[in-house]
């Protein structure tokens, strides 16, 4: 930049020189190439196309280049309809919530308390599936809590494979820090987000 | 005489350029500003409407006075460079001439002619911005681009598209659903982004001006964090089919190219080198969540970061020498650059949390999220952390930038 900067005062000085050093007359200010653009054919409005500046004919002492911005297409906006339909949502109040340390997917013993009362629930449920849903709190990066609620979600779902629950009647998904339980900004708030989520899908 | 002029400026102007290379290095320390003033606007025929010439000058003003080279003065008196512009209206449509002249040497250094609809002012003013940049530095202005962000609406969070400085806001989805991390191709046309839209979190490609969209990843678990290779060929995402989030590299199409990384750990956010040689991104694998580099076809990885106990959302500057990223700690998160080898490491931000940077695609700025002023707005800063301004549309949660080529 630096380099830059000296190198236009570099121009700068010289053109100066040059001009300083012959007289007014050859200072010719002008301001009246428009009829000479005027001649210029215009460009075709091209929608969607990067506009491009058109070199005026290359005799021309001031080229002033002739340039229609490309029409600014308003972006097509999605319709109502197109937002799919999320999976048959059914909260089961039997199914316990599972909580989080933060950063942390490990399961604590109150956290396997709550798996093994869920494992119990799902026994009595034959065929019931479930789908666990991973959560962050809004503290983390957002890139890195997708991951970490995936993280949580499968811990659960492993512990409870482990207690015999069969593996396909558990999916998983993670919501990363996307649909906190409690939307304030505090540790309470931070706490009851960190956790998974078990929700009947029939 | 004129001829030597023109002979010498001939003679100098390919050097400029070629040092140049269309990019400026705005992290080195300016020795002198030029002093730029907007002159305000003249009519072609007839009188400018106040409400122009204010909107004129209010934007030269912005644009000019963000690029980093000048120094936006409120008179002619001194300055280096007067932007002149004259506009005329007939009917819906107006022209807009605009002239860069060299108040020194009484030259003018660049001119060009607009005309279109009148709702059109603004883009013909950031396409004289540009213009100006591209004179003055050799390397094109990034002001006719467009940001892409998300918005929080009721609970769901969706995309838009604005211009750079926040005007003309534009909804992109509208599913009442969860929208993320959206990604510009490089040719500015498409994007590509993530919705919980049919429940699981799949990666979608959508092209802007028809809204013809498809769905391009649809694997079990995550389809998440897509960007673009800097041909435009392949992504980069995540998913999680595998068993932990891991990146892969897709076709356009969605097809499966190569599988990067593979490991326990969580692996996330991939972004290219400008040459497409290499991918940094991050991984827990060494216990907290730091950043990482990569060849492009998952050899060769090593660890950037290693101060800070949480880095995060890397991205690679379009010139390829600075890597910029976000740090946990205080509460909040800020952005730091750092060079691809290591060193350099610097803090760019500290007021409020500041996260999701990104560079716009001449290199000139950072664009990223910041809480400073209460709810999560965009900003954007030069790329060495000078000028920091809110580009915000409005006082809705927005977040997650991307700044795009020019339309």
């Amino acid at each position: 930049m630096r380099k830059m900067i000296l190198g236009s005062l570099v121009v700068l000085t010289f053109g100066a020189l040059l001009s300083a050093g012959c007289a007014k007359k050859n200072v010719v200010k002008t301001e009246e190439p428009i009829s000479a653009a005027q001649s210029a054919p215009a460009p075709a409005p091209a929608p969607a196309t990067p506009q491009q500046a058109r070199p005026e004919a290359p005799a021309a002492q001031q080229p002033i280049t002739e340039t229609t911005p490309s029409r600014e297409q308003p972006v097509a906006q999605e319709t109502a309809k197109d937002a799919g339909k999320g999976a048959a949502q059914e909260v089961q109040l039997e199914l316990q919530k599972v909580y989080f340390n933060f950063d942390s997917s490990d399961l604590s013993e109150e956290a396997r308390g709550s798996l093994s009362k869920n494992a119990e629930y799902l026994n009595r449920q034959a065929g019931t599936k479930v789908r666990i849903e991973g959560n962050c709190d809004e503290r983390g990066s957002d890139d890195y809590n997708m991951a970490l609620g995936e993280r949580r979600a499968k811990s659960a779902k492993d512990y409870l494979v482990n207690l015999g629950i069969a593996s396909d009647r558990l999916s998983t998904i993670s919501y990363g820090e996307e649909k906190p339980a409690d939307p304030s900004h505090d540790e309470s708030a931070w706490a009851k987000n960190r956790r998974d989520e078990f929700v009947i899908v029939k | 005489m004129r001829i030597i002029m023109l002979l010498a400026l001939l003679l100098l102007a390919p050097q400029m350029t070629q040092a140049a290379e269309g990019y400026i290095d705005v992290t080195a320390p300016v020795s002198r500003k030029l002093k730029l003033f907007p002159a305000p606007a003249t009519g072609l025929a007839g009188q400018v409407p106040p409400e122009v010439s204010k909107e004129l000058s209010e934007l030269f003003g912005m644009d000019l006075g963000l690029a980093g080279p000048f120094e936006v003065s409120g008179d002619g008196a001194g300055a280096d460079l007067i932007l002149k512009s004259s506009y005329s209206a007939q009917g819906g449509n107006i022209t807009l001439e605009c002239r860069l002249v060299d108040r020194v040497l009484n030259r003018e250094i660049t001119a060009k002619r607009y005309s279109g609809s009148s709702k059109e002012l603004r883009r013909m003013g950031h396409a004289f911005s540009d213009e100006v940049l591209r004179a003055v530095t050799g390397g094109k202005g990034p002001f006719t681009g467009k940001i892409a962000y998300v918005t929080k609406v009721s609970g769901n969070k969706e995309i838009f598209v604005m211009d750079y400085d926040g005007h003309n806001p534009q909804r992109l989805t509208n599913n009442g659903s969860i929208n993320l991390k959206p990604d510009f191709a490089p040719s500015g046309k498409e994007i590509i982004y993530t919705s919980y839209k049919k429940g699981n979190p799949d990666l979608y490609r959508r092209e802007l001006f028809t809204g013809l969209e498809a769905r391009i990843s649809s694997r079990s678990g995550l389809n998440a964090m897509g960007a673009y290779s800097p041909d435009g060929s392949k992504i980069a995402m995540v998913m999680s089919k595998d068993g932990n989030s891991e990146i892969y590299l897709i076709s356009r199409d969605g097809k499966e190219l190569a599988r990067l990384t593979n490991n326990h750990a969580i692996d996330v956010s991939p972004a290219w080198s400008p040459d497409g040689s290499r991918i940094v991104f991050v991984s827990d694998r060494l216990g907290k969540p730091q950043v990482f580099i990569m060849n492009a076809d998952g050899g060769n990885v090593h660890r950037l970061t290693t101060n800070g106990a949480y880095n995060v959302t890397p991205r690679w500057s379009p010139k390829g020498d600075r890597i910029v990223y976000a740090r946990q700690g205080g509460g909040g998160f800020q952005i730091y650059a750092i060079n691809p080898d290591g060193t350099q490491d610097t803090q760019l931000t500290s007021a409020g949390s500041n996260e999701h940077p990104r560079f716009s695609p001449d290199g000139r700025f950072i664009v990223f999220s910041s809480t400073r002023d209460g709810a999560e707005a965009i900003y954007l800063m030069r790329a060495d952390g000078s000028g920091q301004t809110r580009v915000s549309p409005n006082k809705s949660q927005n977040s997650h930038p991307t700044w795009s080529v020019n339309w």
